[in-house]
């Protein structure tokens, strides 16, 4: 069946049953038409032919286009195969490592989170980490046991003007640090709102004296996808014995902030860490860190897959 | 939108050392390597074998580093701040942990890859014996897809390097049992930490000085 004829009977399978006599040929040659000669987009030439239809058969336009699919909670959802619309934030988005797919993360909603494929042959506007959407007309879908959203060629994705709430997320990783960013190690805060100063200066309040503190911006990466985490003066006293007392006497015997932040990652990069987290916005807010070492069993489960 | 930092993939020296095609794709550069990984950046746990000043007083140093399965090359320069640092003060042999981008470069008569590292830090067996677990895993997930021909990068690798997916799995179980051994003993250990050997006391007793030896009132009097 040719890409016309199948999308002539998607157009059909949507008036059937209405009270209205619509011939395929008819149909079929504009579509032939419009796709095959003229090479408009299929999107367009869908629109363009129900167009057609209200206006030459009368179908109030209602039936034809907002037969739009039930708006339904994310944790609602739990079968495959549904048709659905959901609202939701797009909460991350990954690396699609197919040509076949356009886009791919999570998106959630109040009740949960839920991992959504834009295919490529949708040709779907390109969405947002942070914005929220309807998604409307999507499909539900299950891929390795977990529930999954696919987007295609006849669903819409309209940006809505709304913030939706996301529940805390709390996931846990096992990846090895990277890299630890700027303004980590001894720093300086305002002591007005506690923002990390710059060479002595706040952002909001200007040249200010500030207090010491000690924190860590750093990278998490499992090989697959990329954390950035802040650890505070607990987690990396926990981690490296390194509080903010022993900070600054090595700060005072080195004559060096710097040293500190040295030394900190002389003891933390490259190391394997378990981390479990909430996820909020950019940054994974640290609940637990600790550095990750294998287990022999590990290594037979592989070994005996191998043989 | 803000560039999403590159993922550190995980390849062994082995596979590593066979990719020579490179794919430039938004401004960015990546090695594909011969079971399909895209690499911009790399995540590499080796032995840090030789460390040597390509010229004198140029601070460009050339390292080659081992892990289980192959010998590799990284270069670091005025560029790498952060590795130059570490490099300067790290003496050799040493197990490091290295994050870096890989390179191809065409030598007269073949291609070489090299890292250039953007940090690199001493570290302990347990992280070479859990990214070897991780790399093998990595492999295998890899070589799957390629049997399974998933996506574009694995069909390139195909064209490109049409490679011998049982050379790959051979390499992954040799790189485990190399250091399977190893994990078995540091549990042992752990689990009867004192058990097995108890530490001797040092017996003085048995110790007989010659009492003029340590007789230095003579000095004293001088």
């Amino acid at each position: 069946m040719s890409r016309a004829e199948k999308l002539t009977d998607q157009i059909l399978e949507r008036i059937k049953g209405k009270d209205v006599k619509v011939k395929r040929e008819d149909i079929l040659r504009r579509m032939k038409l419009l796709i095959e000669e003229f090479k408009v987009p299929e999107s367009e030439a869908v629109r363009t032919i129900m167009n057609y239809l209200v206006r030459e058969y009368g179908i109030p336009r209602e039936e034809l286009f907002d037969r739009d699919s039930p708006l339904v909670k994310i944790a609602d959802i739990s079968k495959v195969n549904q048709w659905v619309s959901l609202r939701a934030k797009v909460v991350q988005l990954w690396d699609s490592n197919s040509p076949n797919v356009s886009q791919v993360g999570l998106i959630g909603d109040e009740t949960g989170i839920v991992k959504f494929v834009v295919w490529a042959k949708a040709s779907q506007p390109e969405v947002e980490e942070g914005k929220s959407y309807i998604f409307r007309n999507v499909v539900t879908d299950s891929f390795q046991g977990r529930m999954q959203i696919n987007v295609t060629r006849t669903s819409r994705i309209e940006e809505i003007d709304e913030d939706i709430q996301l529940p805390p997320r709390e996931i846990e990783v096992v990846g090895s640090m990277v890299a630890i960013q700027q303004n980590s190690g001894l720093v300086k805060r305002c002591n007005e709102c506690g923002r990390v100063l710059n060479k002595g200066v706040c952002h909001q309040h200007g040249k200010v004296e500030g207090y010491d503190d000690l924190r860590i911006k750093a990278v998490i990466d499992d090989g697959e996808n990329v954390y950035e985490i802040i650890l505070n003066e607990e987690n990396i006293k926990e981690l490296t014995g390194i509080g903010l007392d022993e900070a600054l006497k090595i700060a005072h015997e080195t004559l060096d902030r710097n040293a500190v932040l040295a030394e900190l990652k002389n003891m933390l990069l490259g190391r394997y860490f378990r981390v479990k987290g909430l996820r909020g916005g950019r940054y994974l807010l640290v609940k637990e860190i600790s550095v990750h070492k294998p287990k022999a069993d590990d290594f037979n489960e592989i070994l005996e897959a191998l043989a | 939108m803000m560039r999403r930092r590159e993922v550190a993939k995980r390849v062994f020296a082995y596979e590593l050392l066979r990719s020579t095609h490179q794919i430039e794709s938004e401004g960015l550069r990546y090695v594909l390597t011969p079971t399909g990984e895209r690499v911009n950046r790399i995540f590499s746990v080796a032995v840090l074998l030789d460390k040597e000043e390509i010229g004198a007083d140029t601070n460009n140093w050339r390292l080659r580093l081992a892990d289980p399965t192959g010998t590799f090359y990284a270069t670091v320069g005025k560029f790498q701040p952060e590795a130059l640092e570490a490099i300067n003060e790290m003496n050799v042999p040493e197990l490091v942990a290295i994050v870096g981008k890989p390179r191809v470069f065409e030598g007269v008569s073949r291609k070489l890859i090299s890292i250039r590292p953007e940090n690199i830090v001493a570290v302990d067996l347990s992280v070479r014996d859990y990214w070897v677990l991780e790399t093998a895993r990595r492999t295998l997930e890899r070589i799957e897809a390629m049997e399974k021909r998933e996506g574009e990068d694995v069909e390139l690798a195909w064209t490109v390097y049409d490679p011998d997916l049982n050379e790959y799995r051979e390499m992954v179980k040799k790189a485990l049992l190399t250091v399977k051994e190893d994990v078995e003993i540091m549990e042992k250990l752990e689990e009867s930490p004192h058990e097995d050997e108890p530490e001797e006391e040092f017996d003085f007793e048995e110790f007989e000085f010659e009492e003029e030896e340590f007789d230095l009132t003579d000095l004293l009097e001088d």
